[in-house]
């Protein structure tokens, strides 16, 4: 290697420099964590034992002739994740507390010591307080070995453990509310064949940071690039238009925009017949849709109709189909019908809702949303004629009180537009599925595909008795029953632990932080809704089942949860006779654990990204060192746990037991099935079973092994596979097209599944109707944290994912090395701030001090709190969650109606954290 | 590689970069982790207008005036900032609380920070709703005529003639600090354990290798092209020679560097009465002619000419270049993948 070090007139550079470009050894690496979507497809280089340096692989071929390929994909925390591997936040060792919980007196100990006291603990929850008692938070980084280990130990127990979804707040409850389901995920390439791209509700700057050249480049392509954001965020940075709406009125200026595409006529009255239920018929009385139960004896409550313009009567609208064959139905009208209880007048779903519409004409809609009326009109007129994408992380609309509402305006401006379902169209949400191997490792006895066999034949049969009771049914709405009658993998949505055990309900009862239209108090809305059993099954833990040991593994809840460590601290932690954090550092969870277990980084163990459509592939993340001290991967962790459980179970004569929701335990031979009888244990064997296992299933090629995985790093999606979200995508991937989702529902006229098999704009929920949100409306955000003047309006940070890196000191030297609030020049002027001033944020529900950062990109009365830095990075540890106090929307506990029943990730409420409101002040 | 005199360049497409910090990171693990180095971060991407790293750089002089070489100001380590080690233990380890009973949160041990390689991140100029900025990252220029080269009394460093990186042979060099003084850029960092003085070596190794430089190979948003000058057949001849959109910074300063910008393109202002301006942009022309010079203004000219194109569906050599469909496109004839670098011994 040499090189030309002998030509010319070339004299060397220090050794030092040649030395760092040096290694022994390259492995496929990647984030296998909670950056979502993640999957950038890297390489670990190796010296001396030493994970040295990474870098990109970027080995993606171009997908589709005149879209840009994929590469390099990365960022500043991957690039800089070695960093992390030798950072002093780093777990060794397992680590038992000795002083007061938080105090930060540590006793190193043995993996069988911390074991045996862990098992002892989980033993006295079950006796005293059964296995409802045991709760493991949601604990979104720890993937593929913690979601094959975590699941086994807790069904083992029958344990709580809570559905990520709702703890992250990335459900889109608008997005379910019309789709029926949450998750409409194109892949990144197919952001370059939009027309308009909207950057709304996102901040791709920061989160997107492999992906965002797909918009520069179509912006250079012809698209027009628009970011809708309270401030000029940094976003807003390489858009061609910033439009700087007041917090919270996305709905108002969706609705605004909707009018302009009505009123100047420039609806795809085609799509619009199809897709959505805005033809269907409804009494404008009762606000619900005409049903054949109404029109003949025994008729259905889930026939809906049309108004034929040809044969001039009501029509029943097809549920096998979107298309109408020679029906030719009225989008708008009011018509006569005669019904078994007498002649009605019946109005479209559409035409119910114009006069909603002209309440936000744009010289209305302007005083709500503050955007100029030519400027609404102008995008709405583009939109109404490009394809037209919104780009997000994910929906972050959904983490606002009224996200439903914004979200079911604009899904409806983009139904009135055509801008679903092709390429280059759409909203985004997030997916994971696809690598089915990896689920069903946790439910399969024996290594090999036979089991898989049998569960397809399982499979196809249920379909067929599906299909013979109802012919209409989709694969994905099969699918989706199946899921809401499922245990969901021993997931309960949160609500009921937030409300009862972990202090939401101090907050969630403060009816003046509600919406003025909550007409009774939120107790009597939660109680109805567990007495008529819309959350039959989930509604766990109930109040007497007091949580004893709450178990982390990959997350932090201190952090996460809205409400604060404060909350916690004071209401659920005195609970709690064993806090077991399982993590490859230290987190504000893990300061106030009893244990700390310390578990492998990546590189140090076999990884896998999240499977989605964002980015098409199975990627691949090798194990390319040992890992250091005694960290173990989050399956052989709890292998270790269960084991000792099993251990101290039968020494302490455990009887078996059967949990609340009727799922039967032995806890003595609780490892036995875990292992499956010991023949799962070694991390190559079982990967390999995940990827031949997805294989056989149809996602990946049919040869894929993990032999094959080291020499490719990847696959591209070649099926579905399995999984009722896969499914839902209702578009099939293609090995040379860029992936849209719902193309099966725009191109195929498949129905959707939803109540109405349509894309649902009418919600009959007596909830909703009481709440005039029925169809869509605007509402301002409502006065959460009390009356103070700013309002938080702000997204994830740009140098953590969560909390992961954020202790990271390269990415420290990048920012102030400390949290930071963005506040506008003026307002810290008025307030006599100077720019990085530690300040005061306060509410009704808490606060905390962090350094101020100055700038004019701010809206006026907004504050930026950027999310995940940790706890431990602020003055005595107060997050700024202290101050959030994560309010639920009450109508999210509807149920009872249609397709709003729980399954794992969808219908259920989030604690939001948008628009709360804060006062500043200096700290004297 | 057996011309002599060639040129290695580089072009940042400033409407692709989003200050991600991946070009300073790839280039500060790679390079900057040996004895000496935690402050040093010889790639920083900052937000414009700003003071930048280190602070107030545009204001220390160097360079040439009127064909004169100038010594400017050295840039202090605190302008620099970074390099900064922080209190994990504490936080961590059974010193968690402080003296009033409080947690004790992390951060930088001993004196706080008032600067770093990145301090005024986002907080950018104009009032609210026009408030703009843009993100410049920044290296060693490899300039054409090398203020430091010439500054240098222990003569240790020179600019390679076959591909013009600059270098300094650090056995040679005394630790005058006269090159860090030239260097009108103020991208020459001292190395205060060792001695001597630092900067980029425009990933030599790598390029010796026909792998492209880390800032550029690892930069996820396909915003840096690498190449010859010279190669026609390449995008930086184009950007730079024929298209005239990329713009060295600040050409005043008289060293004729080789790293290019294409210039940022903003979002339109908001009129008083909440109308859109669709005829200027936020970013004010001034600034960026203060920062390129007065071609920047035909360079923006260009630049929109082709984007009205391509929004009227209309085809632009222009941005299709800009685009670079293909990733490696954009590296000339440095696209080796470093996985096929042969390593001694294997």
């Amino acid at each position: 290697m040499s090189k030309n070090a002998e030509t010319g007139t070339y004299r060397g550079i220090d050794d030092i420099y040649r030395e760092n470009w040096k290694w022994d050894k390259v492995a496929w690496a990647s984030h296998c964590i909670d950056c979502y979507p993640g999957n950038c497809p890297m390489r670990v280089y190796v010296k001396d034992g030493i994970a040295w340096r990474e870098e990109p692989a970027a080995v993606f071929p171009q997908i589709e002739k005149g879209v840009p390929d994929l590469n390099p994909m990365g960022c500043q925390k991957g690039a800089g994740w070695t960093r992390t591997l030798y950072g002093k936040d780093r777990v060794l060792y397992p680590l038992k507390r000795v002083g007061e919980r938080g105090e930060g007196k540590w006793e190193r100990v043995s993996w069988d010591q911390a074991a045996t006291e862990i098992a002892d603990a989980v033993l006295d929850a079950v006796e005293e307080k059964g296995p409802e008692s045991v709760i493991a938070p949601s604990g979104c980084n720890m993937h593929t070995w913690g979601l094959l280990g975590r699941p086994l130990y807790m069904g083992g127990i029958g344990g709580l453990t809570m559905d990520v979804n709702a703890e992250m707040n990335d459900f889109a409850p608008g997005h379910y509310l019309t789709y029926g389901a949450f998750d409409p995920v194109s892949s990144i390439d197919d952001w370059f064949h939009a027309g308009i791209i909207l950057i709304w509700h996102a901040n791709p700057v920061y989160t997107r940071i492999p992906h965002y050249h797909f918009i520069a480049e179509a912006r250079y392509k012809g698209a027009e690039v628009y970011t809708i954001a309270p401030d000029a965020s940094p976003s807003a940075v390489h858009a061609d238009y910033h439009y700087g709406l007041t917090p919270g009125s996305d709905a108002a200026f969706s609705l605004s925009m909707a009018q302009v595409v009505v009123e100047e006529g420039l609806v795809d009255e085609t799509f619009a017949r199809e897709q959505t239920d805005l033809p269907l018929l409804m009494n404008p009385e009762t606000k619900c849709y005409l049903r054949e139960s109404e029109m003949e004896d025994g008729g259905s409550d889930e026939q809906f109709y049309v108004w034929d313009l040809k044969t001039k009567e009501a029509i029943k609208a097809p549920r096998g189909t979107l298309f109408w064959g020679d029906i030719e139905p009225a989008l708008t009208g009011t018509f006569s019908v005669t019904t078994n209880s007498g002649t009605v007048e019946l109005q479209t779903v559409l035409t119910q809702m114009l006069p909603r519409l002209e309440n936000y004409k744009p010289e209305l809609a302007t005083k709500i949303c503050n955007i100029h009326p030519d400027a609404i009109r102008a995008l709405a007129r583009k939109i109404a004629s490009r394809r037209t994408k919104v780009i997000c992380s994910l929906s972050n609309a959904g983490k606002h009180y009224h996200g439903d509402l914004m979200e079911r305006a604009q899904l409806l401006l983009f139904g009135l537009t055509g801008n679903w379902g092709k390429q280059g169209t759409g909203v985004q949400a997030w997916t994971g599925a696809f690598f089915d191997g990896a689920m069903t490792l946790v439910a399969k006895q024996s290594k090999g595909p036979a089991e898989l066999a049998m569960m397809l034949d399982m499979i196809d049969a249920g379909n067929a008795e599906a299909r013979a009771k109802d012919p209409t049914l989709t694969e994905a709405m099969i699918k989706i029953e199946a899921a809401k009658n499922s245990d969901n993998g021993g997931m309960v949505p949160p609500v009921f632990f937030w409300y009862r055990h972990a202090g939401c309900k101090d907050s969630w009862q403060k009816k003046e932080w509600h919406d003025p239209s909550m007409k009774r108090e939120f107790d009597e809305y939660f109680q109805e809704a567990v007495e008529k059993d819309w959350w039959a099954g989930q509604d766990f833990p109930r109040e007497e089942q007091t949580p004893r040991v709450l178990i982390e593994c990959g997350g932090n809840v201190l952090r996460r949860t809205r409400g604060g460590s404060k909350m916690l601290l004071e209401h659920l932690w005195p609970e709690l006779n064993m806090i077991v954090s399982l993590d490859i550092r230290m987190s504000a969870t893990g300061l106030h654990s009893d244990f700390v277990l310390p578990i492998a980084n990546q590189y140090e163990k076999i990884g896998f990204g999240i499977p989605s459509t964002h980015t098409m592939n199975l990627t691949f993340c090798d194990r390319a060192i040992e890992p250091p001290g005694e960290a173990v991967n989050e399956y052989e962790a709890f292998r270790r746990l269960s084991e000792k459980l099993e251990e101290r179970a039968k020494a302490r004569n455990f009887q078996p037991y059967t949990d609340a929701r009727g799922g039967e335990h032995n806890l003595t031979e609780c490892h036995t099935k875990f292992t499956r009888n010991g023949q799962f244990l070694d991390e190559d064997m079982m990967a390999d079973e995940m990827i031949r296992d997805t294989a056989f299933l149809g996602a990946i090629p049919s040869n894929a092994s993990l032999d094959d995985l080291r020499e490719k790093g990847y696959y591209r999606w070649e099926g579905l596979g399995i999984a009722v979200r896969a499914h839902s995508q209702a578009t099939d991937p293609a090995p040379d097209e860029t992936f849209a989702p719902f193309r099966k529902h725009v191109e195929g006229g498949e129905p959707w599944p939803t109540l109405s098999r349509r894309a649902q704009f009418l919600i009959e929920h007596p909830w909703f109707i009481e709440a005039d949100e029925h169809l869509p409306i605007h509402k301002d955000p409502p006065q959460i944290g009390g009356d103070y003047p700013f309002q938080v309006a702000s997204g994830h940070n740009r140098w953590s994912i969560h909390s992961l890196n954020t202790a990271n000191h390269l990415m420290l030297e990048t920012h102030r090395g400390a949290p930071h609030v963005v506040i506008n020049d003026e307002d810290a002027a008025r307030l006599n701030i100077e720019d990085n001033e530690e300040i005061r944020i306060f509410n009704d529900q808490g606060e905390y001090f962090v350094p101020a950062l100055i700038s004019p990109s701010a809206q006026p009365g907004q504050i930026v709190m950027y999310n995940g830095f940790d706890n431990y990075q602020f003055k005595d540890w107060k997050g700024p969650n202290d101050a959030e106090p994560g309010m639920v929307k009450w109508l999210h506990m509807a149920g009872g109606y249609g397709h709003l029943k729980y399954y794992s990730m969808n219908w259920q409420p989030c604690a939001i954290m948008r628009n709360t409101h804060v006062g500043i002040e200096k700290i004297s | 590689m057996t011309s002599q005199n060639r040129q290695i360049a580089m072009v940042f497409d400033l409407n692709k970069c989003i200050g991600c910090q991946t070009c300073s990171v790839a280039c500060k693990v790679l390079w900057t982790r040996n004895e000496g180095t935690d402050y040093q971060w010889w790639c920083t991407v900052n937000t414009v207008p700003g003071q930048g790293s280190p602070k107030g750089w545009e204001a220390m002089g160097g360079g040439y005036k009127d064909d004169t070489l100038t010594l400017g100001k050295l840039p202090e380590r605190s302008e620099f900032g970074g390099g900064w080690d922080f209190n994990y233990d504490e936080v961590f380890y059974g010193k968690g609380k402080g003296a009033g009973g409080g947690q004790v949160p992390l951060r930088v041990k001993g004196e706080q920070p008032t600067w770093g390689p990145n301090w005024d991140e986002d907080q950018g100029g104009g009032k609210y709703p026009n408030s703009y900025y843009y993100y410049l990252p920044r290296l060693c220029n490899h300039c054409t005529r090398p203020a430091c080269v010439e500054a240098c009394p222990s003569k240790a460093m020179y600019k390679r003639p076959e591909d013009g990186i600059v270098l300094r042979d650090e056995a040679k060099c005394e630790g005058s600090q006269d090159c860090a003084k030239a260097c009108p850029y103020k991208k020459i960092f001292f190395n205060h354990e060792r001695g001597v003085s630092q900067h980029c070596i425009m990933c030599l190794p790598r390029i010796e290798d026909g792998v492209a430089p880390a800032c550029a190979r690892q930069c996820p948003g396909r915003a840096v092209f690498v190449g010859f000058l010279d190669d026609t057949s390449g995008p930086i001849h184009k950007l730079v020679n024929e298209w005239k959109v990329a713009m060295p910074l600040h050409p005043e300063y008289g060293t004729k560097p080789n790293m290019y910008y294409v210039p940022p393109i903003g979002p339109k202002p908001i009129n008083a009465d909440g109308s859109i301006d669709e005829d200027t942009n936020r970013i004010p022309d001034a600034l960026l002619e203060e920062q390129f010079g007065p071609d920047v203004h035909q360079a923006l000219a260009t630049l929109q000419g082709e984007m009205a194109k391509t929004r009227e569906g209309g085809k632009s050599a222009l941005m299709d270049i800009l685009i670079a469909y293909q990733w490696k496109e954009l590296f000339s004839e440095f696209t080796v993948d470093p996985v096929d670098v042969e390593q001694e011994g294997q």
